[in-house]
């Protein structure tokens, strides 16, 4: 018996008329560890939806969904939750109580679990994922990776034969994605539990997959694990660094830590913390980046990247030591959440909303820019309605408007397919090329291969080493990988 | 600077430091005694140096003393009463009463923040919420999320400021009003959208689910526990009649009488001290056992 089937199944969002999801059938065998492959839009989410009633999309659906033998469709929220859990993509906003063994139990809660009986599957899910020394901490002050885990072991404690998961590793950081997966992988084998995993990026999870299936056009396809395997570490957009220290922008790559070079951002000795009883999260940074170079920071979360930029861009003074910036007045910073810049109820208000105050672009501009978009045909639509990568390349391009000298991101590919990586690599190229200078934060070797000109690896926050990018990737232990690749 | 860990109350049902720090809160704000509050100011204070550590404690100091000494200094200019004239402060006069009772009304807040600071390094909000009745299961949760939500909206206030400042090739900042529309119009949206992704992951989970919801309580009230409740109910209805009974007796005007006997004051220090003296016998036990 198969532990999810989908049989003939054709579902239209209320509303629409296009199907999008059109006569796909598939069988998960019991026991499987399951790829759900396909780009964002490509209707993964509303597949693995379909296959848990309580938060299946609303819509005209034809066609059955069987959870062990049974439509799910029949199933009351004890016999549910037992055949299947869901865990969600965001590490943030699937959390409801504020304290992890609160989190662990209120599934339990839910569905009446007597207490001697929640007290034991919690302390057990809890040994079995390690996560004994933060039990009694608070989810607020956990990090993304331990969220997920937490997520993980919510829906775990509640024991269900089957578990679906929605882009989970997305917003993680590829060595806290590794340890996640392990768990993951752990569950299935030693638990024997089904596990469905639905991604845009399924390179680091083949290791551990037993079949996989695509979704393309609405109709679902299985493949051999090998076909989903990224050959090498490849570039985004085609055109990969090139060895001879020449940069994409064009000109010769500059390394600025060179003492020839007279750089646009400086930071010497800085030691930043955010509190005077916290730990510094920068502790003696040294960082010297030249006019019209691209900079990509790589390190582990946590290491203080998004600290550092914040340091540069002048949000955050430094404690101590010394932060210059040539272009101080003149330069934007794109956040890991691109809903801290998305303000206006429209897309074309949204890139309006800095024309008069900057002076230098108008409705023209802002025309090519939804051109690129691809949103030329809907600038009424509210930016919250596109999916994650529009509304990164959305955020980017209302900060390209106003052609900064210098150019902050801060993770600019979390969690975005490959297409919209590409699509961003596109225009930070293209900014470049304008000559601003790119100061940007990821873990997407991938993306670094393909824009920036040379790499720093931060660590215990500060910069242990800089070199041109291409050096870096070939050197590099972590990022040399095919894992990170997709 | 680590934050230092009580450990006097760690070992208890959370009910046991609720009752104790209730009553030692009411006896600050109620006892309006010069005694009253020199004991149980001294007992906060002992308590906040233990549990909180000399740095937290003296950065609270920091403003805690200035207000005392505000609230001291300017009841004279508002209150011209009492009979001991100290001296003349243009055409107000100042009397020692009047200055006492400033003092003593300084350092009753200063003690009442004092025990509200104690309290909440011994009563963590996950320890609060589960003293919720079973009664109100959803309670603790509803009061979780919105803790959870306001440290939130602050962060990503801040952040969405952050990034603003942050671009300045935008252009002129808008007004005030402006920016603060702007930011909480975008908190709004941002909060909406997320609490749909939550709605799902609560009924992916069960809520809604028509079943009794049962509760998981970290801790079980022990027959010790119990003990110590009785203990300290017994102490605060002796410290209440105690405390009433010389409070009844004591005037401020025209001149600050009726003291009242000594031992009536002796519950309000025990209280007032029982929490420092536990955490102390607490750390003098644990080092024995080393």
């Amino acid at each position: 018996m198969s532990a999810l089937a989908f049989d003939r199944v054709t579902f239209a969002y209320a509303g629409t008329e296009k199907p999008v999801l059109l006569d796909v059938s598939l069988e998960v065998p019991e026991g499987a560890f399951a790829l759900l492959a396909g780009a964002t839009g490509s209707g993964k989410s509303t597949l693995l939806r379909l296959a848990k009633p309580e938060v299946a999309p609303v819509g005209e659906l034809s066609g059955t969904v069987r959870a062990h033998g049974e439509d799910v469709r029949s199933l009351d929220a004890a016999a549910s939750a037992r055949a299947v859990g869901y865990v969600f993509q965001s590490p943030d906003a699937q959390m409801v109580c504020d304290t992890v063994w609160h989190e662990m139990a209120f599934g339990l809660e839910n569905l009446g679990v007597p207490e001697p009986e929640m007290r034991r599957r919690v302390a057990e899910t809890a040994t079995y994922l390690g996560m004994g020394p933060w039990f009694r901490d608070r989810v607020a002050e956990l990090s993304g990776g331990r969220r997920q885990v937490l997520a993980l072991a919510s829906v775990l404690a509640m024991r269900p034969r089957a578990i679906l998961l929605d882009e989970p590793t997305s917003m993680l950081d590829p060595v806290t994605e590794q340890a996640f997966l392990a768990l993951l992988f752990r569950a299935n084998r030693e638990l024997g539990m089904t596990v469905v995993l639905a991604t845009h990026a399924p390179g680091p999870m083949l290791d551990y997959a037993t079949c996989a299936y695509v979704l393309e056009g609405g109709r679902a396809r299985e493949v051999a694990l090998e076909e989903l395997r990224p050959a090498t570490l490849d570039s985004l957009t085609g055109i990969t660094h090139r060895q001879d220290g020449s940069c994409p922008t064009g000109g010769k790559t500059r390394h600025s830590d060179e003492k020839d070079v007279r750089p646009v951002l400086s930071l010497d000795d800085v030691w930043f913390r955010y509190d005077r009883d916290a730990d510094w999260v920068l502790r003696g940074c040294d960082l010297a980046v030249g006019a019209g170079e691209v900079r990509a920071l790589l390190g582990a979360n946590g290491c203080g990247k998004s600290t550092l930029l914040q340091v540069v861009a002048g949000v955050l003074g430094p404690r101590r030591g010394r932060a210059r910036n040539a272009c101080a007045g003149d330069q934007a910073l794109l956040p890991q959440d691109p809903r801290a810049v998305l303000a206006c109820e429209t897309v074309r208000d949204e890139l309006m909303e800095w024309s008069a105050s900057s002076g230098r672009y108008g409705a023209a501009e802002v025309d090519a820019a939804l051109e690129r978009l691809g949103l030329a045909g809907c600038p009424g639509r509210h930016p919250y309605d596109l999916s994650g990568g529009q509304q990164q390349l959305l955020a980017l391009e209302k900060l390209l408007l106003v052609r900064p000298r210098l150019l902050l991101l801060d993770e600019p590919t979390k969690g975005l397919d490959r297409a919209a990586r590409a699509a961003v690599a596109g225009r930070v190229r293209a900014a470049a090329s304008g000559g601003a200078t790119v100061l940007l934060a990821t873990h997407d070797a991938a993306f670094v291969s393909s824009v920036a000109d040379t790499a720093s690896l931060v660590f215990d926050g500060e910069v242990t080493t800089t070199e041109l990018a291409a050096e870096f990737l070939r050197e590099s232990w972590l990022y040399s990988n095919s894992r990170n690749g997709s | 600077m680590a934050v230092k860990r009580t450990i006097a109350f760690d070992a208890c049902h959370a009910t046991v430091p609720a009752a104790l720090f209730a009553g030692a809160v009411a006896l600050a704000m109620l006892a309006v005694h010069p005694v009253c509050v020199a004991v149980s100011l001294a007992g906060a204070l002992l308590f906040s140096l233990l549990a909180r550590g000399g740095a937290a404690t003296a950065r609270g100091l920091a403003w805690q003393l200035p207000l005392l000494a505000l609230v001291c200094l300017l009841n004279p200019l508002f209150s011209a009463s009492g009979s001991t004239l100290l001296f003349k402060f243009g055409p107000r006069s100042v009397y020692l009463e009047s200055l006492a009772y400033g003092a003593t009304m300084g350092g009753l807040m200063v003690a009442v923040v004092l025990w509200f600071e104690g309290a909440a390094a011994v009563l963590t909000q996950d320890r609060l919420l589960a003293l919720a009745p079973r009664r109100a299961r959803t309670l603790p949760l509803l009061l979780g999320m919105a803790f959870q939500l306001v440290p939130q909206l602050l962060g990503r206030s801040r952040e969405v400021r952050a990034t603003l400042s942050a671009c300045t090739a935008a252009g002129a900042r808008s007004g005030v009003c402006e920016a603060l529309t702007r930011t909480s119009s975008m908190l709004l949206t941002w909060s909406l959208e997320e609490s749909i992704e939550r709605a799902d992951s609560m009924r992916a989970r069960g809520w809604e689910s028509g079943l009794p919801r049962t509760s998981y309580r970290p801790e079980r009230p022990r027959p010790r526990d119990m003990a110590a409740l009785a203990g300290i109910a017994a102490l605060l209805i002796v410290t209440a009649t105690c405390a009433w009974a010389v409070c009844a007796q004591w005037r401020f005007y025209p001149r600050m009488s009726g003291l009242g006997p000594w031992w009536a004051c002796v519950p309000c220090a025990l209280l007032a001290l029982l929490p420092a003296a536990a955490e102390l016998a607490a750390r003098l036990r644990e080092r024995g056992r080393r």
